[in-house]
């Protein structure tokens, strides 16, 4: 059988950039010899058990409620100290995408974040939202939509708080159709307007709890899809998922993310057939992560990376830690893609769009302001150039962040790979000719140098 | 030294003074003489109070929602017999008397969001508030019309929506300097100066040196222009009249963009509005000042036009934290020299008749703002922009 055959390098180091944010030569070393059924299989049992982020919500959860409901002033209070307490659940999930526990999860938890896409100001509810999508990132799809919609995040962003028999408000059951199962043109305003019916009386209390409020909530007979029946939310849910072209909208979507952008019609219809009627993650991941296109040629190295994927990249190179966590988040806010911060309910578009003059500059400057002071070793081309070169002259100005590199454990890493192949492990497609002639005529003295030089080209960026 | 070596560091040396003929191409386009309208926008970003901002000083609806935070009758900068500015914008009142400002009043659009981040999308992206655009109206209007990235500049650090087109983009430089450094890496001179073109027809690692090459040519461009030009009017010691005296340097400097975007944030005046909006307004129109004299002193201000306007406005009744809440239409500034309309373009809304909320209701879609700028300031097919056909307005 194919999957037994032992799985080329290349090809498990293209698994590990879709699945996760690649992989250091020293378990690339682990990995070989192994076939691609077992290393599949790996990814799949490592991230079998859901853990969730767990930051400090003591202060708040210990709160007397009723008096806190009735004193506007002190609410008002407690939701701003949650706001600020958003930036630590930023931190605590870059911190859990850099040192994983279940790597595919925290991928798909990533991807399901930008398709489920809710913001919510309240970190206790935006903590219980991420954990929600990480439980059911390799689920079922039909439990995972449900559970979604009874989220107080998503209670509150999609305005199903104001969903009321007497007033209903579309939000929700539009987003749900066109953003989240089915995509535009497959339903009717009709249909929109029947479902948000079937969405009334969702609410939360204070600590997050879902609670149904039977006062508030349509229980008279809808007409969706041409059924008819006085339907729940979780029976509209249902009805949607009978539609095969939600199987479609999902497997297109995930193609997009991990294959490519360019969608292979063949290769949708053959993973339609693996999720439909089931809608089962797992099982269709696994599919994607075993079949033989996954692996063509053509998707090896042409996804440009995420501003999160491009950050915990080079952390998985080299690891820093920022000693001025906010920093973090600044940079992620010059690179696009604030964790937490989706643009709108659409989402990140992802692709090209990450990319401007500004961003591009950017994440070229990136690797060597953290890693080597803002200096990109330009030594050996030419002797004229045998020395280090620096953007600013001043050397104050070099490195805003405040960063910790260890080097050792990229030495580690590195330890058993010739210097001359390093770009073998930075870079996953193809190298503009000019730039593989500059790499091969630099002078390779030093690895770390080396590696900051591979990391401050375009190819860098391409995963 | 061997002869390949020798031969491979010649070539290489004698590389780094070639560039590359698409930058090249670039060159020229700078020497094209320039002399034509530019639009700056200001974004007063978390909704600016625009009750407080023009104040409605005979209505007695005013009064009786604000019990705390109306401003009085003889505190108002009168500008006619039913409205008058806060009294920080004094200098707003200077460019009104000059008929040189435009206001036009209730301006929004249908089904208003009350999101900070979904309404500043849709002012950005001039969609309707059920529609999702990935581009910004700048961004689009770069792609129909724009020839180089720096067509369109934003004062800031990243560049915001607005400016992001599908196919182009506008950039984003607090400091054109700066800038300038970043690409002018020795090791990326490498890189560009070995770079070969045969990968720039490939999809995603094409684009990308397509961007980098852009950037670099770019902020060399912005840089080298805007240098040759030194302020002598005096600003504001701010931040945001920082991002206009860059702006006004870039202006008077006979640099190539069309569209500058700035912006001034702290307007989401929840609580103990009235010293933040107060400082705010001074800041804003202080700024406004230094800015209109500088174009002035340079015979720029005669192809400038500069719109402010704020992603929503507050709600008529102010809160019990002595602020104000998410409100929906709202008023937005026009200042250029030569407007049609001087003044007050259309009533302010006499607050009778709110929607559900109690917000103002809009009479003014933004979008035919935004179409009549295009049509009649840049001179640009507006409805290929903004993909439907908007009335236009009759201020410039």
């Amino acid at each position: 059988m194919q999957s037994k055959l032992i799985m080329e390098t290349r090809h498990i180091q293209h698994l590990y950039w879709r699945a996760g944010f690649g992989i250091s030569p020293k378990d690339l070393n682990n990995l070989i010899g192994k076939s691609r059924d077992e290393i599949v299989e790996d990814l799949f049992y490592e991230s079998r058990r859901p853990v969730p982020i767990d930051i400090d919500h003591s202060e708040f959860r210990n709160l007397n409620i009723q008096h806190l409901l009735e004193d506007k002033v002190e609410l008002r209070k407690v939701k701003e100290q949650m706001k600020l307490k958003l930036v630590d659940l930023n931190l605590a999930w870059i911190e859990r995408l850099s040192n994983p526990k279940g790597l595919l999860r925290e991928k798909m938890t990533l991807f399901w974040a930008n398709h489920f896409v809710c913001r919510e100001n309240m970190s206790m509810y935006a903590e219980q939202y991420n954990n929600t999508l990480r439980e059911n990132a390799l689920g079922n799809l039909r439990s995972f939509t449900k559970a979604v919609s009874r989220e107080p995040a998503m209670i509150k962003y999609l305005n199903l708080k104001n969903n009321r028999r007497k007033r209903p408000n579309e939000n929700f059951a539009r987003e749900l159709m066109e953003l989240f199962l089915l995509g535009n043109h497959h339903y009717t305003e009709k249909d929109i307007k029947q479902s948000a019916r079937a969405f009334t009386g969702y609410d939360f209390d204070f600590l997050g709890e879902f609670k149904f409020r039977r006062m508030l909530h349509d229980f008279g007979r809808k007409t969706f899809f041409g059924r008819k029946g006085m339907f729940s939310g979780d029976e509209i849910i249902d009805i949607i998922l009978v539609e095969k072209q939600c199987a479609r909208f999902i497997c297109e979507k995930i193609y997009t993310y991990f294959v490519k952008e360019d969608l292979n019609q063949n290769h949708i219809e053959q993973m339609v057939k693996v999720f439909y009627p089931n809608y089962d993650i797992e099982k269709l991941m696994r599919f994607v992560f075993m079949s033989n296109w996954f692996y063509e040629e053509e998707n090896i190295g042409t996804k440009i990376k995420s501003p999160i994927e491009f950050l915990v990249g080079i952390h998985n190179v080299v690891p820093l830690k920022f000693t001025n966590a906010k920093q973090l988040l600044g940079i992620q806010k010059m690179l696009g893609q604030i964790l937490l911060y989706p643009p709108n309910v659409s989402g990140w578009q992802g692709g090209k769009g990450w990319i401007d003059s500004n961003t591009i500059l950017l994440r070229l400057r990136l690797p060597s302001i953290l890693l080597s002071n803002a200096m990109i070793p330009l030594r050996g081309s030419n002797d004229f150039y045998d020395k280090f070169y620096t953007v600013g002259r001043s050397k104050r100005t070099m490195n805003p962040f405040k960063v910790e590199t260890n080097w050792k454990q990229f030495s580690a890493n590195f330890e058993d790979v010739a210097i001359e192949t390093m770009q073998n492990y930075l870079f996953q497609g193809n190298i503009n000719t000019g730039t593989e002639n500059l790499l091969n005529k630099i002078r390779k003295t030093s690895k770390s140098d080396f590696c900051v030089q591979l990391m401050s080209v375009p190819e860098y960026q391409m995963c | 030294m061997k002869r390949r070596d020798f031969v491979k560091n010649t070539a290489l040396a004698s590389s780094m003074f070639m560039v590359p003929n698409f930058i090249r191409a670039f060159d020229d386009v700078l020497r094209k003489s320039i002399g034509y309208k530019r639009l700056v926008i200001i974004h007063l970003d978390g909704g600016n109070d625009g009750l407080n901002t023009l104040i409605p000083f005979r209505n007695d609806i005013y009064y009786r929602n604000r019990p705390k935070l109306a401003i009085s009758k003889k505190e108002v900068l009168k500008l006619t017999d039913e409205v008058g500015f806060h009294n920080s914008l004094q200098p707003l009142k200077k460019l009104y008397d000059q008929g040189n400002l435009c206001i036009l009043n209730n301006v929004g659009y249908p089904n208003p969001d009350r999101s900070h981040f979904r309404s500043t999308d849709i002012w950005q992206t001039a969609s309707s508030s059920s529609q999702y655009l990935p581009t910004g109206w700048v961004g689009r209007y770069l792609d129909k019309f724009g020839d180089n990235t720096y067509n369109a500049i934003e004062i800031g650090d990243s560049l915001s929506l607005t400016l992001k087109g599908k196919n182009k983009n506008g950039i984003a430089t607090t400091d054109a300097q700066r800038l300038f450094r970043t690409s002018q890496s020795p090791y990326f001179k490498e890189v560009l100066n070995q770079y070969q073109s045969d990968h720039l027809s490939e999809h995603n690692l094409g684009y990308l040196y397509k961007t980098m090459i852009s950037a670099e040519s770019s902020a060399k461009y912005i840089y080298e222009t805007s240098k040759t030009f030194n302020t002598k009017q005096s600003y504001p010691n701010t931040a945001f009249s920082k991002q206009l005296k860059t702006t006004a340097k870039f202006i008077n400097s006979g640099i190539d963009t069309k569209v500058f975007y700035t912006s001034l944030a702290g307007f989401d005046t929840h609580a103990g509005q009235a010293g933040q909006h107060s400082r705010l307004l001074k800041q804003y129109a202080e700024g406004i000042d230094s800015f209109v004299n500088d174009l002035q002193d340079n015979n720029t201000f005669n192809d400038t036009l500069i719109l402010t306007f704020s992603e929503f406005g507050r709600r008529v009744e102010q809160n019990a934290a002595n602020g104000t809440d998410h409100g929906a239409a709202n008023n937005v500034f026009i200042i250029g020299k030569n407007l049609k309309t001087q003044g007050l373009y259309n009533r302010p809304d006499n607050l009778k008749d709110l929607d559900a909320n109690g917000d103002i209701k809009f009479e003014i879609d933004f979008r035919t703002i935004y179409a009549t700028v295009l049509s009649k300031w840049l001179n640009a097919a507006d409805e290929e922009v903004l993909n439907h056909n908007f009335q236009k307005l009759d201020f410039i």
